[in-house]
C-alpha cells in the first residue's frame, strides 16, 4: 500500500465536505522481548496502523482517528471530524500549512539493519543487557524488566493545502532496573539506551549502567538541610530542560502560561548557557524530515549566550505572532493525537570542561545522578523541587551517596545561577530527546536531614 | 464481538505448540475530548480503537501478538505468532468449554452518552471557565476539557474463561493560571468517575472551577516553602496518592515475585500502626479503577492489603499468580490490547481510624498542612518516594497560619508507613481523576483520611 496515495485520497474526500483536510497515517512494526534470568518472560509482536483527520472550516478544526482502513470506516472518521469541527468555536489564526520545500538530505533515521534483525538476535540481545547487568559486580541480585523494544514504520502526511510526505523511521532500544543488595540496604537503577541504528545500539552498556548507578547508591543517607552547589549529570539536567522545553513553547507564552512570558531580547540564563532545539540533528530520536503537521524541521537557537531569542512555534502559534515562521515543532503522540507544539532533540549547548573538571570546581556540594518526579516542575510559576540521587562532594571528588533528599530552586534562579556547563552532551529520549552535558548550579536548596 | 466457535479456534490455535494456557482478549474504545481554552472550543477529538491480542503461556512465561483487524483469520495469524514462541513445551492441553461468567459487580451505566448533544457537553465547558474568568481579575488562563471513554473488553481463555466488562468514563478537568506582576501560579482540579450522564445527577464540574482558581490567588501571596524535617499531615481524599505511591506500588506481585519489592517476604509482618488498614478494591461501583472482571478475565476482589498494621496480601495478575502457584487477585490491568498486562493497583485506601481530624492538625506544633497535592512517583526496590505538595499550609501551633508554595514530600514508603502517628475518621475516596503509569496508563482510585507524619522531609526553598 502506497501510505501517502492514501492520505492523499482521505484529503480529496474530505475536501469534498467543503473543508481543509490533512490526513495523517503512522504504520508500524513493534517487538518487545523481555528477559528474566536468561529467560524470555514476555515477547509481544504485532503490526499497528492508524489515521488521523483533522478538518477546518472558517477556522473551526475537528479532529477524528481510527485504525481501521476499511471505506466505510474512512467515510465515518472523515464526517465525525466534520460534524465535530461544527461544535468548535472559530479562530482566524487556525489554518493548515502550505507546503514548503524540504531538503534532500541524510537525516540517518532509518536503519534496514533493524528492520531486518530476526528475533533470535533479538533475544539475544535483551539477554545480553541483563548477563551484563548481573555480571557487574556480585551486590546485583537482580533485573527487573529488562527489555528490548525495535520499532520501524511510515509516517505519510497530506493536506488540502498540497503538503505531501512520507518517511521511514527506525527505532532500537533497551533498558533495565537493576537491583544491588548488601547486609544493609538495597537500591534500584535504571539503564537506558535508545537510537535509529542497530550498529550505535550497545546493549551491553545498559546493563552496566544500570548495575553501576545501584552499586554505587548502597548505603546512601539524606545529607543536612542546606543552601549548596549541585552538580547535575546530563540524565538528571532533562529535569530542568524538560520544563524549559514547555515554557519556551509559544503557545504557553501566547497563553499566559509561560515563566518566560515577554522575556524574549532579554537575558534570561547566565552567558555560558545556550539552548538550541534540532529537529535535524543526525540520527537523533526526534529527528525527522518534517513535523507532524507536514512542515520541515529546522535548527533553532532559543537562548543564546543567556539572551532569549525566540520561542519554540508550529503552525498556528506562527500564524497568531505574525512574524514568526513554524521552527517545525507540531507533534504528536501517534495517529489518535491531533498536533501539539513540542520541542524535538531539544539541548543545552556543552561547553569546554570535561565533567571531572566540573566536579572538580565544587568544594562541598552535591552531584545528582537521578531525579524523580520531574513532572512536577512548573513552567507557568518556574516552582521546581523535585527529589534527588547522587554523592556528596568534597573538595572536588565524589564520596558518599545520598538519598531521600529535595532539590528546590525557582527555574528563573537556576538558570542565572548556571557555573560551570560540561563537554559531555548526552541525549535522554524523554520528551522528545532532551540532552545535557554535566552542569554546576549554584544556591540551591537541599531538603534533607534535619 | 466474534462468534464464540471462532474464539474456540483461536484458542485451539494458540495451543498448537505445547503451550500450557492460551488467551484471547478483545477490546473496542470510543472516545470523545472536548478542549476549551481561552473562552474558545479549540480542539475536538473523537475515535475508535479496535484490537484484540493472543496470549500463550508456557511455564511462567509467555509471548503475546496482536493486531488491529479484528477478523478470525488475523486472529488466527496472531495466535501462530504466539503459539510459536512455545514452540519447545510440551503440553497437550486442550481448550475446556467456554461458559460466559457472571459478575456481582454493578457497572451499570444507567444514561449513554449518545443521549447529550455535543453541544451541551461544550456548553458546560463554556460555563467552567466563565465562572473561573468571573472569578478574580488576576486569572489569565482557564483550560477546560471534557472526556469520555467507553471501554469495552472479551476476555476468553483455554481453561474456560469468557468474561466481559463495558466500562464508561466522564472525566472534566480544569486548569486555571493566576498572575500579579512578575509571579504567576496555577492550579489544576479534576472530577469524574466510571458512569454514565447520571454523573451530572449529584456531581457539578462548575463547582470545582472557583476553588481551583482560589488555589492559584492563594499561591500569588505565598510564602516559599520550608525545607527540612517536619511533621506533615497529610489531607483526607486525594491524599491517599501518598499510600498508592509509597506502599501501594510496592504491593504489586511483580515486584514481590522477583524478590525486587521493600515489602518482599513481609506477609503477616507488622508494617505499619495497629489502627492502619488498607484496602484494594476493585468492586466500589462507580469508581475509576473498578472492574467487573480485570482485563484477564478474573473477577475483582476487596483485597485487604493491611489489616491492624499486619501485611495480609499483595496484588496479583495472572501471570504473577501462576509463578507463585496461586489464584489471581484480579488486578491484570493493560492499558490497551496492545500492551500485555501487569498487575496494577484498582481502588487503592486506607481505611478511616481513630482520630478526630481536627485535633490531628491541633496537635502539631510547628508543621507541613499538605491540603492538596500532586502527582508522585516511587522507587520500587528501596520504597523512596516523592510527591508534590500544591496547596501547602505551615502548621503553627496547632493552627495553620500561612500558605506556602513550591513544598515537595520525600520520604521511604515503608519507613513512613511505620511512622503515621494518627489517622483520621473522615476517610474519602478522591474526586476521580487519578491516572497510574507504570509504563502503562490505567484509571485508578485513592483514598485516605486525615493522615499524621511525625517526621518527613519537606523539599522547599527556604
Amino acid at each position: 500500500m502506497d501510505y501517502l496515495e492514501f492520505a492523499e485520497d482521505v484529503v480529496s474526500r474530505a475536501v469534498e465536505r467543503g473543508v481543509e483536510a490533512e490526513a495523517y497515517i503512522s504504520v508500524g512494526q513493534n517487538t518487545s522481548v523481555n528477559v528474566d534470568r536468561g529467560e524470555v518472560e514476555k515477547l509481544s509482536q504485532a503490526g499497528s496502523k492508524g489515521l488521523g483527520v483533522r478538518v477546518i472550516r472558517d477556522g473551526k478544526m475537528g479532529y477524528s482517528y481510527t485504525s481501521d482502513f476499511g471505506a466505510g470506516s474512512i467515510e465515518k472518521t472523515i464526517e465525525s471530524a466534520v460534524t465535530l469541527a461544527e461544535v468548535a468555536d472559530g479562530d482566524a489564526y487556525r489554518s493548515l500549512p502550505a507546503p514548503q520545500p524540504l531538503l534532500e538530505e541524510d537525516l540517518d533515521i532509518f536503519d534496514q539493519a533493524v528492520v531486518d534483525l530476526p528475533i533470535g538476535r533479538k533475544v539475544e540481545m535483551a539477554r545480553r543487557i541483563e548477563k551484563a547487568a548481573l555480571r557487574f559486580d556480585e551486590r546485583v541480585v537482580l533485573t527487573n524488566r529488562c527489555t528490548l523494544m525495535s520499532q520501524y514504520g511510515t509516517v505519510a502526511i497530506a493536506n488540502s493545502k498540497g503538503v505531501a510526505g512520507s518517511y521511514d523511521k527506525s527505532f532500537i532500544g533497551g533498558f533495565v532496573m537493576a537491583m544491588a543488595a548488601d547486609e544493609n540496604d538495597r537500591s534500584m537503577a535504571f539503564g537506558f539506551d535508545f537510537g535509529s541504528r542497530l550498529a550505535d545500539f550497545k546493549p551491553t552498556e545498559i546493563g552496566k549502567d544500570a548495575a553501576r548507578k545501584a552499586v554505587g547508591m548502597l548505603g546512601g543517607r539524606p545529607v543536612p538541610t542546606q543552601r549548596a552547589s549541585v552538580v547535575y549529570s546530563p540524565m538528571a539536567a532533562t529535569s530542568i530542560l524538560g520544563a524549559l522545553s514547555r515554557s519556551l513553547g509559544a503557545d504557553a507564552m501566547q497563553r499566559n502560561r509561560s515563566f518566560l512570558e515577554g522575556k524574549i531580547g532579554e537575558a534570561v540564563a547566565a552567558d555560558r548557557v545556550s539552548v538550541l532545539d534540532n529537529g535535524r540533528l543526525p540520527g537523533g530520536i526526534a529527528t525527522r524530515p518534517f513535523d507532524d503537521e507536514g512542515v520541515p524541521t529546522a535548527a533553532t537557537r532559543l537562548i543564546d549566550e543567556g539572551v532569549l531569542q525566540t520561542a519554540l512555534h508550529d503552525h498556528y502559534t506562527a500564524t497568531r505572532d505574525g512574524t514568526a515562521s513554524s521552527t517545525g515543532n507540531a507533534n504528536r503522540r501517534g495517529h489518535a493525537s491531533m498536533p501539539t507544539l513540542d520541542a524535538s532533540n531539544f539541548y543545552f549547548q556543552p561547553g569546554q570542561e570535561t565533567p571531572e573538571e566540573v566536579i572538580g570546581g565544587v568544594e562541598q556540594g552535591l552531584y545528582v545522578e537521578s531525579v524523580m518526579n520531574t513532572a512536577s516542575i512548573n513552567p507557568i510559576s518556574g516552582d521546581y523541587s523535585i527529589s534527588a540521587k547522587g554523592y556528596w562532594i568534597e573538595n572536588g571528588e565524589l564520596s558518599h551517596p545520598v538519598n531521600e533528599v529535595t532539590i528546590a530552586l525557582p527555574m528563573q534562579d537556576l538558570l542565572h545561577n548556571v557555573k560551570a556547563v560540561g563537554n559531555d552532551l548526552t541525549f535522554v529520549p524523554m520528551m522528545g530527546a532532551l540532552g545535557s552535558p554535566t552542569i554546576r548550579v549554584d544556591g540551591v536548596m537541599i531538603g534533607g536531614s534535619g | 464481538m466474534l462468534p464464540i466457535e471462532s474464539i474456540r479456534r483461536v484458542l485451539d490455535a494458540g495451543l498448537t505448540k505445547g503451550a500450557d494456557l492460551a488467551e484471547v482478549y478483545l477490546e473496542n474504545k470510543e472516545s470523545l475530548s472536548l478542549i476549551l481554552d481561552e473562552g474558545r472550543l479549540e480542539k475536538a477529538t473523537q475515535g475508535n480503537d479496535i484490537g484484540g491480542g493472543v496470549r500463550v503461556f508456557y511455564g511462567n512465561n509467555a509471548a503475546y501478538a496482536y493486531t488491529d483487524d479484528l477478523t478470525e483469520a488475523s486472529l488466527l495469524e496472531a495466535a501462530g505468532v504466539a503459539a510459536a514462541a512455545a514452540e519447545n513445551a510440551n503440553n497437550a492441553q486442550v481448550c475446556a468449554d467456554l461458559t460466559k461468567r457472571e459478575s456481582p459487580v454493578v457497572s451499570q451505566i444507567e444514561r449513554p452518552f449518545e443521549e447529550m448533544s455535543t453541544q451541551d457537553k461544550a456548553a458546560i465547558l463554556r460555563q467552567m471557565d466563565e465562572v473561573t474568568r468571573g472569578h478574580s481579575p488576576h486569572i489569565v488562563s482557564v483550560q477546560c476539557g471534557y472526556t469520555e471513554t467507553r471501554r469495552r473488553v472479551w476476555v476468553y481463555n483455554s481453561e474456560g474463561v469468557w468474561a466481559e466488562d463495558d466500562r464508561a468514563f466522564i472525566e472534566f478537568q480544569g486548569q486555571v493560571a493566576a498572575q500579579k506582576g512578575e509571579v504567576r501560579q496555577s492550579s489544576a482540579t479534576g472530577v469524574g468517575g466510571q458512569v454514565g450522564l447520571e454523573f451530572f445527577d449529584d456531581r457539578d464540574p462548575v463547582a470545582m472551577m472557583p476553588e481551583a482558581a482560589d488555589t492559584a490567588l492563594l499561591m500569588l501571596d505565598a510564602r516559599p516553602a520550608p525545607a527540612g524535617e517536619m511533621p506533615v499531615v497529610i489531607t483526607n481524599g486525594w491524599g491517599g496518592v501518598l499510600f498508592h505511591e509509597a506502599c501501594g506500588h510496592c504491593m504489586e506481585a511483580d515486584f514481590i515475585t522477583k524478590g525486587a519489592s521493600a515489602y518482599t517476604g513481609l506477609v503477616g509482618e507488622k508494617v505499619g500502626p495497629d489502627f492502619l488498614t488498607a484496602y484494594d478494591d476493585g468492586t466500589i461501583p462507580g469508581q475509576r479503577g473498578t472492574m467487573r472482571f480485570d482485563d484477564e478475565g478474573a473477577p475483582t476482589n476487596r483485597t485487604v492489603l493491611i489489616e491492624n498494621g499486619i501485611l495480609k496480601e499483595y496484588m496479583w495478575d495472572l501471570t504473577e499468580a501462576r509463578r507463585a502457584g496461586r489464584a489471581s487477585t484480579g488486578n491484570g490491568r493493560r492499558q490497551t490490547f496492545r500492551d500485555m498486562p501487569m498487575p496494577r493497583m484498582t481502588n487503592t485506601y486506607i481505611d478511616a481510624g481513630p482520630h478526630d481530624p481536627e485535633e490531628i492538625i491541633g496537635s502539631v506544633k510547628k508543621g507541613l498542612y499538605a491540603k492538596k497535592l500532586g502527582g508522585g512517583q516511587v522507587e520500587i526496590g528501596r520504597g523512596d518516594y516523592v510527591f508534590t505538595v500544591t496547596e501547602g499550609w505551615l502548621i503553627e501551633d496547632g493552627k495553620l497560619t500561612a500558605p506556602v508554595r513550591g513544598a515537595t514530600l520525600v520520604g521511604n514508603g515503608p519507613e513512613t508507613l511505620r511512622l503515621i502517628d494518627m489517622i483520621g475518621t473522615d476517610m474519602s475516596l478522591d474526586p476521580g481523576r487519578g491516572m497510574c503509569g507504570k509504563g502503562q496508563w490505567a484509571r485508578v482510585s485513592v483514598g485516605q483520611p486525615t493522615v499524621r507524619v511525625p517526621k518527613l522531609t519537606v523539599g522547599g526553598t527556604e
